[in-house]
């Protein structure tokens, strides 16, 4: 954050432009793997839930579990997963080839805080595209429960009905809450993995796998926290 | 306390250093310290940027030790100084021309037109227009060494430090280049100090360089006795 606020106007266009750069990368290219992965997942538990709880009269359940399980627990979860597994492994790679190459120590000798160029639109990137692709993996989920609702026999109208009625503001800023966390986590981690190599080339695959592994600790104790907090 | 543009203060560099290295470098003169890769020559563009440690004594800049400032004053302090490393350290995913930029946006608080009108006459003063948007890859040895030049003196600074700043060059393009490091002439010497390190230099750049010294494996520096002396 102190980064951010000492950049001049320059550097902060040619910040907001990485940003952007990595926007691009990270929430873009990973549209179709999450609207995919919720699709599917999404398709499949309202498929099984309806037709178990049609047969007990419960199907008002299905809003709780759209809600509770999906949107709020493994919507942020899967999300921040796709984008650890695809840009953190990347951004660890890049920025430790960075240092081996020399351009960090350039940026130094150039009065550039490497913060600054590499560390900030990356965090920035990731807060923007984990939460982007949370609200295309709650979309995707509930237009596919939706379908399956269908496919099993639930009227459209009444299955709205009981999502809406199920979903509180509450769900709401818990989501947000935790698409800005795992988006820090996946910013921050693996770029401090990836700044942490020296100068062996041979540590840009460990940089990644360490990042990679950190991250994924991060966003499951982060979730956990969320949880024991809500 | 000294405001000389450089100064060595006894540091130990040579791995068996039979003594401290010490040097002042007088304002506006073009000094050049040669030296095997053993004789830790490569290490004192490190060292007076802050950007390594020495294990001992100091090194100023303009009366300033840059490695003991906290971290925002010690980065703008080194835009004061332009420095070439050896390999140039340019940005592999940028432009030679966003490569020369990038300082200035980060560092000039300048509006983006003037950045950008600096950055063309610094491109055209060393002949590299033509190749101002080819990366660092595609372009030739010389021409990264011009952008890495230009980005050297982006903020006209009055200290310059070049690493092995000719190696691979011809001796005219060599020549060129210090002549705009240098930044002109006047009756006191160059408009700027240089202080060049590496291996060896051409006998044509020996000629217009004021001192030139040579470290010894044991850490020594001794007057270059090349045959063209020194001239300071």
């Amino acid at each position: 954050m102190r980064a951010a606020t000492r950049l001049t106007a320059a550097g902060r266009a040619v910040a907001a432009r990485l940003a952007i750069t990595q926007v691009r990368f990270t929430a873009l290219n990973a549209v179709g793997l999450v609207a995919l992965l919720s699709g599917i997942l999404s398709f499949l538990v309202i498929s099984q839930l309806t037709r178990e709880l049609k047969g007990i009269g419960a199907t008002d359940l299905i809003g709780t579990v759209i809600v509770v399980a999906i949107v709020r627990e493994l919507g942020p979860l899967l999300t921040a997963l796709v984008v650890v597994g695809r840009s953190g492994t990347a951004i660890a790679a890049e920025l430790a080839t960075n240092q081996v190459m020399g351009e960090v120590r350039a940026l130094e000798f150039m009065g550039i805080d490497p913060k600054q160029y590499l560390v900030l639109p990356r965090f920035v990137g990731s807060l923007v595209s984990v939460f982007a692709l949370l609200i295309v993996f709650d979309f995707v989920a509930i237009m596919a429960g939706f379908a399956a609702a269908r496919f099993n026999g639930l009227p459209g109208p009444r299955y709205f009905q009981i999502v809406l009625e199920s979903l509180t503001n509450r769900d709401v800023w818990l989501t947000i809450f935790k698409a800005l966390a795992f988006g820090a986590i996946v910013g921050v981690v693996p770029s401090y993995f990836g700044l942490a190599v020296r100068r062996a080339s041979t540590e840009i695959p460990i940089a990644a796998s360490r990042a990679v592994v950190a991250a994924l600790v991060g966003i499951f104790l982060c979730s956990a926290l969320f949880v024991a907090l809500g | 306390m000294s405001t000389l543009p450089l100064v060595f203060d006894s540091i130990p560099i040579a791995r068996q250093a039979s003594g401290p290295f010490s040097l002042e470098v007088a304002e506006r003169r073009t000094v050049a310290v040669l030296g095997d890769e053993d004789s830790g020559v490569g290490l004192l563009g490190g060292y007076a940027l802050g950007l390594e440690r020495p294990p001992a004594g100091r090194v100023l800049i303009f009366g300033t030790v840059i490695a003991t400032l906290p971290e925002p004053e010690r980065l703008a302090f080194r835009r004061r100084v332009g420095y070439l490393p050896a390999g140039e350290g340019l940005l592999q995913n940028l432009s030679l021309r966003d490569n020369v930029a990038l300082p200035l946006r980060f560092g000039s608080g300048a509006a983006p037109r003037e950045i950008e009108g600096r950055v063309t006459v610094m491109l055209t003063a060393l002949r590299l227009t033509g190749a101002a948007n080819l990366r660092p890859a595609q372009a030739n040895e010389e021409e990264r060494r011009r952008a890495a030049l230009a980005r050297a003196i982006a903020f006209d600074p009055m200290l310059l430090i070049l690493e092995q700043p000719f190696d691979g060059l011809t001796a005219r393009v060599a020549s060129e280049l210090l002549e705009i490091a240098r930044g002109g002439e006047s009756a006191e010497g160059a408009r700027r100090t240089i202080f060049i390190t590496g291996q060896e230099i051409p006998p044509i750049i020996m000629r217009r360089v004021d001192q030139v010294y040579r470290l010894t494996r044991a850490g020594m520096l001794e007057p270059e006795t090349s045959g063209f002396g020194t001239r300071g």
